[in-house]
């Protein structure tokens, strides 16, 4: 009886354990997404995060419903209410509306109109405001459009560049790393001191990543705070992952395979080229989908190295905040939870995607090789 | 089948060079194969070089600000590992870089995560293992593994969210961001690390041992925890380590939930800490001259820990692969 009662105990204890991970899990990916997929529309995908505001002239039209050629809806924008474009009418002439600059500005569905010539549309009511546009006279009016903000198409584009970076940089050298430890190397002091050195890879701390990352590419290589900064420091964090994944994949090759090819009279490079690589490629995939990830969800490294400003990089040396980089920011400076939950959501959402694909290879991959 | 015509077409290949070109062929293959060769070895070596690398580094910028020929001055180093207080002020007469509270804290964090993160896992990793239905099990596998894939960042954003709020409600404080929210944030952190290297500790027990355990009348629960359990003792121990690990150099989530004061050790769980990490991400941004460098020292404290918990580590698993 007295037996009973202590199994019965640590019964409870172990399901309460159990219910404890899977319910926190529940509730962390549940909190994320409630809070977050308000947020989330194509609008939030594609525009950027900071709003612009831009002066443009356009053209007076005589013959539409009204005299700009936009068919407009008014909306609540910070505290205020503003005319929002829902869309343009046919005829509209694109071409000629042009900004301060003379440049060619390209009016958006959702942009708001903040100023239509002399008079402010804030917190006007529409009737009011399409009668003052019926009212403009001349040729031409000058407007003041703003561009909403508070999307992370920026972001999407650093960690997509980030992404490509790291991996043209890693994966060579982490194959050519795993071929030589597992179709080369010979026991003895070199080999185990390439595998104690890639396993201390996998246990240093990223934000030790980011202060070497800092030193050596940002100060020391003089990339300042760049893309190309936080993809090496990131390379290097994929290593210890890459050369595990390959070397278990190239391992998972059956010896007869290569003993088949060497006694045909192909040379060792063949025989890894035309027999090995081909055989390992789901492995080598595994690990290229596992590095992704790893890149996703990478934070504290990429904020030494690669900066947080949110805007789309325009070239491997201009620094760019990445997703989880913003989420980051967005939390701790502007304390906007719902902002960074939507971002959270979209990283979960990579991360399921990331995962199931790798489970999908690696099933495949045993398959094969069952 | 796909592996049949790969070998064939080597084959083709490779005799077909060897008739038609003879010797000159082989030639040339010898230096090609040379050159493979070396070159893969020099990408092997690429993880050494970074090792050696990220240590030089670091080390060499943080610990500048202890010697006399640096440039920008220097601060003891005394001071710097016993001070309670981080004021980098303009001033430099002024400032202090004192980061004893923050290793405190970082400990007091990890600890505790330790604490409530340990056996709550190690518990559900018995329970993956021993315990659940293939079916319950096919659910919470992949359940531990997204816990694992989720982003440092998003726990930070859930502690900020969820977690700080709530203990600002039972706290005497005013301020929710406090030791015990690192605590809970890093023992849900730690949680994948522990249970799946636990459970392959488990798995790994021979079924000879559960089967005597059963022989001799004991039951299930018994069995689990007086055999199985011990027998997977170093493997779970290796998991624990890396947890540790992983908590003392988690940084982006505590930053988030940590409160980071400018001073003072940690009495209470009520309190706010400054781990070591974040210092280092806080700052960094704007950071220069011996700032810039005391900051890298604080990371060469860091490296220590990680460094003292990898041999830690080390032996552990050279242990294990004895048995």
């Amino acid at each position: 009886m007295h037996r009973r009662v202590k199994d019965k105990i640590m019964y409870g204890m172990i399901g309460l354990a159990t219910a404890f991970t899977v319910g926190v899990l529940l509730w962390i990916i549940g909190f994320v997404v409630m809070n977050g997929i308000g947020h989330i529309n194509w609008d939030f995908i594609t525009s950027n995060y900071d709003s612009q505001t831009s002066y443009v002239t356009m053209p007076l039209l005589e013959n539409n419903t009204n005299k700009l050629g936009l068919e407009l809806d008014v909306v609540d924008y910070e505290d205020s209410t503003y005319p929002v474009i829902v869309s343009k009418e046919s005829g509209f002439p694109s071409g000629e509306i042009r900004d301060k600059g003379g440049r060619v500005y390209k009016i958006q569905k959702g942009n708001l109109i903040k100023r239509i010539g002399k008079k402010s549309t804030e917190n006007q009511s529409l009737e009011s405001i399409l009668a003052s546009i019926d009212e403009l006279e001349g040729q031409e009016v000058q407007v003041k459009i703003t561009k909403k903000g508070r999307g992370i198409y920026p972001m999407l584009m650093t960690t997509i560049l980030v992404i490509l970076v790291a991996l043209a940089v890693a994966c060579p050298i982490g194959i050519f790393a795993a071929i030589y430890l597992t179709e080369y190397a010979k026991p003895g002091k070199l080999v185990r001191i390439i595998r104690f050195a890639t396993e201390s890879l996998a246990g240093i701390p990223s934000i030790i990543y980011g202060l070497f990352g800092m030193i050596f590419f940002v100060l020391y290589l003089k990339m300042d705070y760049s893309l190309l900064a936080g993809a090496l420091t990131l390379s290097i964090i994929l290593l210890p992952v890459i050369v595990r994944q390959t070397e278990e994949s190239l391992k998972a090759i059956p010896q007869s395979y290569r003993e088949g090819s060497l006694g045909l009279g192909a040379s060792k490079l063949q025989t890894i080229r035309k027999v090995v690589l081909p055989n390992a490629l789901s492995g080598i995939v595994v690990a290229i989908i596992l590095s992704i990830g790893r890149i996703v969800g990478e934070s504290a490294a990429l904020l030494l190295t690669a900066g947080t400003i949110a805007k789309i990089p325009n070239g491997l040396l201009s620094s760019g905040a990445t997703l989880t980089v913003k989420a980051y920011a967005v939390a701790e400076e502007e304390g906007d939870i719902g902002m960074a939950c939507a971002i959270g959501t979209i990283i979960i959402v990579l991360i399921l995607v990331l995962n199931t694909l790798s489970k999908l290879v690696s099933k495949k991959l045993k398959k094969a090789n069952a | 089948m796909d592996m049949n015509v790969n070998i064939i077409q080597s084959k083709k290949e490779s005799s077909h060079q060897g008739i038609v070109k003879g010797m000159q062929v082989d030639k040339k293959r010898q230096v090609l194969e040379y050159v493979a060769r070396k070159m893969f070895l020099l990408n092997a070596c690429i993880a050494v070089i970074s090792v050696a690398a990220i240590t030089f580094f670091v080390f060499f910028k943080g610990l500048q600000p202890f010697f006399s020929g640096n440039a920008e001055g220097t601060y003891s180093l005394v001071e710097f590992l016993t001070g309670m207080e981080w004021r980098p002020n303009d001033d430099l007469s002024q400032a202090l870089f004192g980061i004893f509270y923050m290793i405190a804290g970082s400990l007091l964090a990890t600890i505790g995560a330790i604490i409530v993160g340990v056996p709550i896992g190690i518990l559900t990793a018995v329970f993956i293992a021993e315990i659940a239905p293939k079916g319950v099990k096919r659910v919470i596998q992949p359940a531990v593994e997204l816990l694992a894939g989720i982003p440092s960042v998003i726990y930070g954003v859930f502690g900020l969210g969820i977690i700080v709020p709530k203990i600002m409600q039972i706290s005497p404080r005013a301020q929710g961001q406090s030791l015990l929210a690192v605590v809970i944030v890093l023992a849900i952190m730690i949680l994948p690390t522990v249970i799946t290297i636990s459970e392959s500790a488990i798995n790994a027990v021979p079924r000879s041992y559960i089967e005597g355990s059963y022989g001799l009348g004991a039951s299930k629960i018994q069995t689990i925890f007086k055999v199985v359990i011990p027998a997977a003792k170093s493997g779970i121990l290796a998991g624990v380590v890396l947890g540790i690990g992983r908590a003392i150099g988690e940084t982006m989530a505590v930053m988030l939930v940590a409160g980071n004061p400018i001073a003072g050790i940690p009495t209470s769980l009520w309190d706010p800490i400054r781990p070591l990490t974040t210092n280092i991400a806080m700052e960094m941004g704007y950071a220069f001259g011996i700032h810039q460098e005391l900051l890298f020292s604080t990371g060469v404290v860091l490296f220590i820990f990680i460094i003292i918990l990898n041999l830690i580590l080390n032996r552990i698993t050279a242990k294990a692969g004895e048995h």
